[in-house]
């Protein structure tokens, strides 16, 4: 067998994806885990060649989630969902844990940025026009993930229990009980009783660190499923827009011909067909 | 009807041959976009914290907010009425559409109703507008409508960041004039109130004499003795707890004590009875 030296690219994949093939090698079936065969599709899924930076803001967004995360576990370590502690937790995490206040800082900044960032991409992908077919669900399910994203933002407004915290809450859920029919059950369930207190930092806390997260990461994984499975659109106004019509006669019985040409090597008669048909 | 979800399937069978024949491999090009973007969001969120640590001193008073804020607030207290409630800046929008309705007719629309029709139209979108063209210059009517939806979203959130509350100082200032003018200024109970009234917060919501603002739809209260006639106690016991009166908005007032209810419920109760005065006015001094 003759040795060609692999290109630099080749290589770098090599490395990439050893850990994933070790793994694979070592699980019960061999080739079938479906490991190294889905992150390949991942990686090596055919893309429009015309896309550009707009397309990286969804990922931006995954990426302030996942700081959100990371943050938000750390800091999960530290703070008390207590009206006692809660306050004081927040002040000893700011002031003497070591890097306390950035991890704080990164997480109340960031929630700001994720916000950003989804109206961005909602933007982005309204500009393209590509919540049209066949990509409608995944334009629901990303409506949903702002939704959830925002209430995030409100549960997570009362944990520090300032008064900011406080205040803006009691406002916040006495205006969720305006609502019809069950509009003041809403309120009563939300704040755990008739008043803000202990019973609601503890419903506010397992919402905005169990229960939406989870949400969150479920229609995330959704999101992404359908973007991997269905394709990103290219911009509607480059020039080789991917899907838009071509001019002239219809290209696919035109591909049929050229493609077998350099393969049989039979170069005149497909042409001379061609040319004969036009 | 059949025509447009051909055309439909149409484009998409042709994206998907021309991504097969002409289309690129996500790594690695794609893939370097994204992980300089996701680096470039991860620099800018520990920015921000920086920033918002090193502009700060520790402290909960305002001089000692930076320039993105205070590091902390105070410690919540139920039993202090006189703080202004701010929701984080993309609740801004929804803040102030409370302000364009009024409590009680139409306040449900604010709290309640916009923001679900926004929600449902968001959702709706891709069965509004269902022809199958992309380009922004041949949607008019997509295009028209977003450009007024960013503009009204970016209109409510400036002027829900911008809404000035009125401070206690400004407010206690003008108590003497409503004694005069309401006719109250023998009746030291109902002066106190008063006071009360400009410093416990009441006016973060209502408006008393054209002064205070007018937040998530609280009634004007300048002739609320007159309008609502509650009585002296009948008004402590709304204050006290406005939910047993079917008003879920307005936050309980109890824990200011019975001594500075009564004072409140005098004021209120004078306001539109004593000038000229009707036997509903309080007496001075009385109960």
């Amino acid at each position: 067998m003759a040795k060609q030296k692999p290109s630099r690219l080749d290589q770098l994949v090599y490395l990439l994806m050893y850990p994933l093939n070790w793994l694979e090698e070592r699980s019960s079936i061999p080739g079938r885990s479906g490991l190294v065969g889905g992150v390949k599709y991942f990686l090596f899924r055919k893309v429009p060649s015309d896309i550009s930076w707009g397309h990286t803001l969804g990922s931006a967004a995954l990426t302030a989630f996942i700081v959100q995360a990371v943050t938000g576990v750390i800091l999960a370590m530290y703070y008390k969902p207590d009206p006692n502690s809660a306050y004081e937790s927040i002040r000893n995490i700011t002031d003497n844990l070591w890097a306390g206040w950035l991890v704080r800082g990164m997480h109340k900044w960031g929630a700001s940025v994720f916000i950003i960032l989804l109206f961005l991409h909602m933007g982005r992908v309204f500009l393209y026009g590509a919540y049209k077919y066949p990509r409608e669900l995944n334009w629901i399910v990303g409506v949903l993930i702002l939704v959830l994203g925002m209430l995030e933002g409100f549960f997570g407004y009362l944990l520090p229990w300032d008064q900011t915290a406080y205040w803006a809450t009691v406002v916040g859920v006495n205006l969720q009980a305006t609502g019809p029919f069950v509009g003041p059950f809403l309120g009563d369930v939300l704040r755990g009783g008739a008043e803000i207190g202990p019973d609601t930092l503890a419903r506010f806390y397992s919402l905005h660190m169990l229960v939406l997260p989870g949400a969150l990461i479920a229609l995330i994984l959704l999101h992404l499923w359908l973007v991997v499975r269905i394709g990103v659109s290219s911009p509607p106004w480059s020039p080789d827009e991917f899907g838009r019509p071509q001019p002239g006669p219809p290209p696919a019985p035109r591909k049929g011909l050229v493609e077998p040409a350099p393969r049989n090597g039979r170069l005149v008669a497909p042409v001379g067909r061609g040319a004969r048909r036009r | 009807m059949n025509r447009r979800l051909e055309e439909r399937r149409a484009y998409y069978a042709r994206y998907k041959r021309d991504v097969k024949s002409r289309g690129k491999s996500f790594f690695p090009v794609a893939m370097f976009h994204d992980t300089v973007m996701s680096l470039l969001v991860v620099c800018l969120i520990v920015a921000l914290a920086v920033i918002w640590k090193y502009t700060a001193s520790e402290g909960t008073t305002d001089a000692d907010s930076g320039w993105l804020g205070k590091l902390y607030d105070e410690k919540s207290d139920p039993g202090t009425t006189n703080f202004v409630p701010r929701p984080d800046w993309y609740f801004y929008f929804l803040f102030y559409l409370l302000r364009i309705f009024k409590w009680p007719d139409s306040v449900i629309l604010g709290t309640v109703g916009i923001p679900t029709i926004a929600v449902l139209l968001l959702i709706a979108l891709p069965f509004i507008d269902v022809s199958p063209e992309r380009r922004p210059l041949r949607r008019p009517v997509a295009m028209t409508a977003a450009i007024l939806t960013i503009i009204t979203m970016g209109v409510l959130t400036y002027k829900g960041a911008t809404a000035k509350e009125p401070l206690a100082a400004e407010n206690l200032v003008l108590v003497p004039k409503w004694a005069a003018k309401q006719g109250f200024a023998d009746n030291q109970t109902a002066v106190d109130g008063a006071k009360i009234f400009a410093q416990v917060g009441c006016m973060n919501c209502h408006t008393y004499e054209g002064a205070g603002s007018s937040n998530l739809g609280a009634p004007d209260l300048t002739t609320i003795g007159k309008t609502s006639n509650r009585g002296v106690a009948g008004f402590v016991d709304y204050v006290s707890d406005p939910s047993k009166f079917g008003n879920n908005v307005m936050p309980q007032f109890r824990d200011l004590g019975a001594d500075n209810l009564r004072k409140l419920g005098t004021f209120l109760q004078s306001s539109g009875t004593c000038s000229p005065k009707t036997d509903t006015c309080p007496a001075a001094g009385g109960q």
